[in-house]
Order: structure tokens, then sequence, then C-alpha cells
């Protein structure tokens, strides 16, 4: 009897195992989709004061994105390319190109509450964490995302809460290596994109800085429209930049 | 009792030149190893207080555990007002540090770039004396970059070259500029010299947007036996949400490493000195248990156990005593002389860098009352290795010793 047990528990394991996975995948392909175009808007609130911030960005599949700042106008025109876990910016006030080094990847990205490691390590939800499912409550479904034993990420566990309606996330927790709460997404205002839903209310709340937030506004999502691959060489950087 | 003392060592000679010699090495060694071992210490934090850290700073609260522009001091004027008041203040600056991207044409670091008061700063630290190439910032030094040799090494640039910054500015916008580098400097810390570079802060804070505001303000008293006390009226006099620090705070992994450092150094020639006063009381030991007969015929003859006693506390007192005169000034001179003319060992600094040892000399340390404790030791360690030897020859009775064979 026991061992009936033990082995319908280590089945449904698994079942929740692959079940997590499949959600986390759902939720991946609904940011990507094959590509997309965003324009976003960006709010960091910090000391006592906000500023914003405006961007547009061209991600193609997992391994490639652009983002090129168009707003405030003493940032206009700084880009950055992401490939493959490797990040380039230009700066046109300086007009260099510089690969952001491995040991910059946990700045803050643009001053924001995101860090380069953010934006650089956009698969690694999928390929670098084992997922289980934690609980369910009616369409919301909580997973623990744990990395894997030989994967390089930063945090030591993320837990989402998952619409599965739309396979958005309502909330991500980010825990360090020790366990300790670093911060906090909270997604908002879920919209229908072709076949696809997104958030288009991002905030990232810090937790060992009380009053800090960055809000970002997706005010336009294109998806699986062409991308030129132009945008993703090193060239673009300050082809686009302008 | 005290001649007899004094017969009794002339007459043992044997027992009597063991325990001189015994306790001549153990008083040399532990003045000469103690100075030796304060005198590596107090160059370590010298060096580390020398080169940049101060021996008070000034913060706001959570800057050192949490960090970032959020816990940067806001208000700098107001503190240095308050400074100017404290006696026993040598000279005191605000710096502003922060982390960024340093890039060459063709590297990059992550470093620290401090904006640093120029005028202020040779007083301060050892950056203008540690200048290896090029010069030292000034007041009008603009985008000129003093950086540290093995970060210029690692960017792979040399004088004249521009060097771009990326960081962010202290009210967390993008910063960013191209530098010029004007200088290099070596202090010999490893990590130091290859993740530090310094800008004119009148320049720095036009980029960073950091005027009046400061990462932390490093003071320099004139008496560093002074420390706490400053720092106790500094603290009556800045708000809560400001903390002042002594070095025994800011350096701490260093005092605590220094710490354990002596602590091992005093078990080492605890174990030494254990192994001395055995021996030495064995020797008093085996002198008494050849001397039962003697003493049981004093006691036959009228001395107390007491006077017994006494007589056995002169014997280990006047070798002691003669012992020790003759080390102190020897260990006193040695200590003088190395605190005076440190050994130097060459590339002891290159080896132990990483543990802070900038220098390849090894300073000793002159201290009479580190001396004075030292043969207090001593005296001590000896006095109590005639204790077992007294009870045992107070242990027989007169009759009993005096037939002893």
């Amino acid at each position: 009897m026991k061992r009936i047990l033990l082995t319908l528990s280590l089945l449904s394991a698994l079942a929740f195992g692959d079940e997590a996975s499949d959600i986390m995948k759902r939720i991946d392909d609904n940011q990507r989709g094959q590509n997309v175009y965003m324009q976003m808007s960006m709010t960091i609130t910090s000391m006592g004061h906000s500023r914003t911030m405006k961007m547009q960005s061209w991600a193609k599949g997992t391994k490639k994105s652009f983002v090129k700042t168009i707003y405030p106008p003493k940032d206009r025109g700084i880009t950055f390319l992401s490939l493959d876990n490797q990040m380039w910016q230009y700066i046109p006030k300086i007009e260099r190109t510089i690969k952001i080094p491995p040991s910059m990847m946990l700045q803050n990205w643009m001053g924001s509450d995101f860090t380069n490691d953010d934006v650089v390590k956009q698969s690694s939800i999928v390929d670098d964490y084992d997922a289980k499912i934690l609980k369910r409550e009616g369409k919301v479904v909580t997973i623990e995302l744990i990395p894997k034993e030989d994967a390089a990420v930063v945090w030591g566990k993320i837990v989402s809460q998952i619409d599965t309606d739309t396979y958005t996330s309502q909330k991500d927790i980010f825990y360090d290596e020790d366990g300790e709460e670093v911060r906090y997404f909270i997604y908002d205002k879920v919209k229908k994109f072709g076949k696809y839903y997104s958030p288009t209310v991002w905030k990232i709340l810090p937790s060992d800085k009380k009053g800090n937030s960055t809000e970002i506004i997706l005010e336009e999502v294109k998806y699986d429209q062409e991308i030129s691959e132009q945008y993703f060489r090193k060239s673009a950087l300050k082809r686009f930049s302008r | 009792m005290f001649n007899l003392a004094l017969k009794n060592i002339l007459f043992y000679k044997g027992r009597s030149i063991t325990t001189l010699i015994l306790t001549f090495i153990s008083a040399l060694m532990f003045i000469v190893y103690v100075s030796m071992m304060d005198g590596s210490h107090e160059s370590m934090l010298k060096n580390a207080l020398k080169v940049y850290t101060g021996s008070i700073e000034i913060y706001k609260k959570d800057y050192r555990d949490i960090g970032g522009n959020e816990y940067l001091i806001t208000d700098v004027q107001k503190i240095e007002k308050e400074l100017d008041k404290i006696e026993g203040i040598d000279t005191y600056t605000a710096r502003y540090e922060t982390y960024g991207l340093l890039s060459s044409s063709t590297q990059s670091s992550a470093s620290l770039v401090a904006g640093v008061e120029p005028l202020k700063e040779p007083s301060m630290s050892q950056l203008k004396v540690a200048l290896v190439e090029g010069e030292f910032l000034s007041p009008t030094s603009g985008n000129c970059l003093y950086a540290g040799v093995d970060l210029v090494k690692k960017l792979e640039a040399k004088l004249g070259d521009e060097i771009s910054f990326v960081g962010a500015a202290s009210d967390n916008s993008f910063a960013a500029d191209l530098f010029k580098l004007c200088g290099t400097f070596r202090t010999g810390s490893f990590s130091f010299d290859a993740s530090s570079a310094f800008i004119a802060r009148a320049y720095f804070d036009e980029l960073m947007m950091s005027h009046n505001k400061a990462s932390y303000i490093n003071i320099k008293v004139h008496d560093l036996n002074d420390v706490d006390t400053i720092n106790t009226q500094i603290s009556a006099k800045i708000d809560d949400s400001i903390e002042s620090l002594t070095w025994k705070t800011l350096m701490k992994t260093m005092v605590d490493a220094m710490e354990v450092d002596s602590i091992f150094g005093y078990i080492t020639i605890s174990i030494f000195y254990v192994v001395i006063f055995f021996v030495i009381m064995i020797f008093g030991f085996i002198n008494v248990s050849s001397r039962i007969r003697e003493f049981g015929t004093l006691r036959c003859i009228g001395l107390s156990r007491q006077k017994i006693r006494t007589l056995l506390f002169y014997e280990i007192f006047i070798l002691s005593s003669i012992a020790i005169m003759i080390a102190t000034p020897i260990g006193a001179y040695i200590a003088y002389y190395y605190s005076v003319h440190p050994i130097v060992i060459d590339g002891m600094s290159e080896m132990y860098k990483d543990y802070g040892i900038i220098s390849d000399e090894i300073p000793f340390s002159f201290n009479l009352f580190t001396i004075t404790w030292n043969i207090s030791v001593v005296y001590l360690l000896n006095i109590l290795s005639i204790l077992y030897p007294m009870a045992f020859i107070n242990s027989f009775k007169p009759v009993e010793a005096a037939h002893h064979v």
C-alpha cells in the first residue's frame, strides 16, 4: 500500500512539475511571441522623486534584443543590444560603444530597479529553473522556481503567481541565495495583442529600499511582425541611435 | 635567609645556570616576539589608514550595509560646520564615491570612481605621494582621471588616453562622460590599485549632480589615541540618521584578523613558555629533591616551613631577577633598534598583498608598558614554578627529612 501511495505521489509530483514547466513556457511564449516590438515608458521613483524615460524595444526569440531610449532628451539615443547573454551599450554623448562586463551585470539598468542581468538573461526563467506548483486558487497557480544545479543565475528562488486564463504572471517574488526576499514584480492591465496576452503595467518594488519603485507601461506592442536582422548587429547600436 | 639563598645559588651551579639561561631566553624571546607582532600590526594599521581610510568617517546610516544613492549624506556643509568646532580634528574631506564602468578603446572594468578634493586629499591619504606617472589632480584639472596602475594595466591605457565612464548619477539618472588619464598611482594594495580611480570633485559634482552630497566625510585627527573621544563629540553633534565611525569599526576585518593573529602568536609563545616553565620546575624539583636532608636538618635546627618557603622563593627570585635584568635591556634594545630600522624582506609585500601588507618592512614596536608586562609574566611563571617543589619539601617531617637517603 505504501509503495502505491509513494508511486502515486511521485507521479503527481512529476505531473505537477511538467505542468508547472508547461505554464512557464506558455508565459514565456506570451511575452515574446516569435518576435515583438514594444514602446514603453518607464517611471523610476527613488529618493522621493520620479523621472520618466521612454524606450523602444525590438526582440527576436530569446537571444536577441535591441533597446533605444527616446526620452528624456538627455538620454535620447542611448542604445542597448543583447545577443546570447552578452550586452553592449552605445552612448551618443561620448560616442562610445561599450560592452557591459559580467561584473556589471547586477548593476541597475538605466538607474531603474532592473538589473543588466534582467535585460540579458531573458530566457533563463524557462531554461535555468525547475518549476513546481505550490498551490492553486481558482485560476491562479503559484509556482516556485528553483535554479538548476549548474545554472549560472542570480536568484536563489522565484515565486510566481500565474493567471492560467491568460497565462500571464500577476506577481513574481525574487529571493536571494539566503532565501531573503529581494524584490517583487507586480503585473497589471492584461491586454490581448493578436493571439498573445501581456500585462501592460509592470511594477518593480525592491524590498530593501522602501519608497523606491520602477513602473513600466507598455504603450505600444506589436507581435510577430517582421523585424530586420539589422537591429541585432553591433553596428545597429550607433546606426539606430539617431 | 637572603644570604643563605645566595650561597645555595652559588653552590648548586648546574641548577642555577640552567634556570638563568632558560629564564633569560624566555624573557628575551617574549619581549622580541611581542614587539615584532605588535609592530607588524601597528604597521598594517598605519599603512591602511595612510592609504585611504580615515581615522574617523561619517556616513549616513545603512550606507555601508546597503549602499546606493539613497544613503548619501545630503547636507555636507552642515556637518562640516560642526566639525570645525571640534578640537583634535586635523582636517577632513568629503568624498563622493560611485561604482561605474570605465572603458578604454579596448577594455572595460567595473571600478570605484571617487570625486575627491585635490587640495585636501594629500593631507588625508597617500594618494598624491603614490603617484607613479603623470600628475595628481588639482581643482582645475577638469576631466583628468587619476587611476591605480593595475586598473590602467587592465584597461590597457596610457597617459593621455580617453577613458569613458558610465554609471548612475546621485539622483540615479544615467551618467556618462569621457575622462582623460592624467596620472597613475601605486599604493601597494593590489585590490585598491586595480579598482580605484579619482577625479576632482568640482568636475565630478557637475556630472553626478552631487553638490553638497557625499558618500562619507573622512576625518584625520591629530592624535590617534584621541579617536574615541573625538568620535563621541562628533556623534553628539550629528543627527540620528548619520553615524560617525572610528577606524576600529571601519577596518573591523583587519582589526579582527590582527586579534586572531595576536591570539595565535600568544598561543605559540605560551606553548614555548609552558615547556620552559616545566623545565624550570623540574630542575627546581630535582634540586630540592637532592636537598631533602639539608632541608630536614634546617627544619631540625628550628627553621619553620614558612622560612623554607622564603628560602626557596629567594632562590628563584634572585635567579629570575638576574636573568631578567640581563634580558630586558637586550630585548628592549632589539625592539627599539628594529622599531627605528625595520627588518626588510624583499618581495614580502608582493607575497602577502592580499592580507593588506603593502611594505617589505617589518617594524618592531618599542613600548615600555608592553615590555613591563612581558617581564612580569616571566617573573610570575618562574615564581609559580617553585610552588610544587615548596609543597613537596614541606610535606616531609623534619626528622624524616633529616634521615632521608
